[in-house]
């Protein structure tokens, strides 16, 4: 990622290379995928966004007069999390759609190999961490997507501000209702014992 | 000063509250914040994603990379006009199912002729009627 970040900070007088791209792209794409799969809670949608998400980056990265970047992570994950809010909005009015399966996502997504060496408490972990996730769906568009960005991303209020294009206040609002509507998930998440 | 409750936790786990001078004087609830960003690194951690979806995932966005873009801003107009040329066609069907009225040229010319010789205006012919026995 260095070496590009490093390229798209500075002004960029030539194009992109394939190369270059390909190899910012793998070094981004499983978080790009994460954040994709966490507001959409769909595997297939989720690649697709992704996909599209990468499209965009390279689209915008080789049009003519492309503005240099004070952060390429940051920018990339704007363009994803648009994606996202974009397909959301889109899918309200696809009530017909069928729920995701289960066993599809649990295939392409292995148990995160935790620290700890309990097998317990690391399946009780995975459990709370699935919960969680699957609790992001009764929360509102951006009330998702800030706490997303804040908590599996650990971005700053001013960065999810900069990225939903909100002002920080608005931000936190969102995220203060965030944490009220998934109270219990949090709950058991932190203080379990 | 008080302890700090869960709530009081969350909402700084969360970047809602700032530490205040008992989060740092307060042995118990200092073990407690050091506790919670544990939880929270190892929680929050990103889970394992298998290297053949992310690999197939990458060939499909280098196929799009280069695959000529549909480009449907060009075809904006289509719809517009389709919506207009079934207005008018339907326009269309609906005049030409109208009967036309079936009137000899000599009738039409009779009316005319007895409408034009009448002294009276039509109008008042309903109150005609009326004083009628």
């Amino acid at each position: 990622m260095g070496v590009m970040a490093d390229r798209l900070g500075a002004s960029l007088d030539t194009p992109v290379s394939t190369r270059e791209f390909s190899c910012w792209m793998a070094s981004e794409q499983k978080r790009i995928f994460l954040l994709c799969r966490r507001l959409l809670q769909d595997v297939d949608e989720a690649d697709s966004a992704s996909q599209d998400t990468f499209l965009k980056a390279w689209q915008a990265l080789n049009r003519p007069g492309f503005n240099e970047l004070e952060d390429a992570g940051r920018w990339l994950t704007r363009i994803a999390v648009n994606t996202c809010l974009d397909r959301l909005r889109s899918r309200r009015w696809q009530f017909w759609r069928k729920r995701p399966n289960p066993d599809d996502e649990k295939t392409i997504l292995d148990l995160a190999a935790a620290s700890d060496p309990n097998a317990e408490d690391r399946v009780l972990a995975a459990e709370i961490s699935r919960r969680l996730e699957s609790a992001l769906s009764r929360l509102s568009l951006r009330q998702r997507a800030s706490f997303t960005l804040r908590h599996y991303e650990d971005r700053s209020l001013a960065e999810i501000a900069e990225i939903l294009d909100l002002d920080i206040g608005t931000v936190k609002v969102h995220l203060f209702r965030a944490i009220a509507k998934l109270r219990e998930e949090l709950h058991d998440l932190y203080f379990r014992n | 000063m008080k302890h700090w409750t869960e709530n009081d936790f969350k909402q700084w786990l969360y970047d809602l509250r700032d530490e205040d001078p008992h989060l740092e004087e307060c042995g118990e609830c200092r073990s407690e914040k050091d506790r919670l960003q544990m939880v929270r690194a190892r929680m929050t951690g990103q889970p394992e994603i298998s290297q053949d979806f992310l690999a197939a995932q990458r060939r499909n966005i280098y196929r799009r990379l280069y695959e000529p873009r549909r480009n449907w801003f060009t075809l904006r107009w289509a719809l517009p006009v389709a919506m207009v040329l079934v207005m008018v066609f339907g326009l269309t069907l609906q005049r030409s199912r109208r009967p036309a009225a079936n009137i000899s040229d000599e009738q039409l010319f009779s009316d005319l002729t007895a409408i034009e010789q009448s002294a009276e205006p039509k109008a008042i012919a309903p109150m005609h009627k009326l004083f009628e026995e």
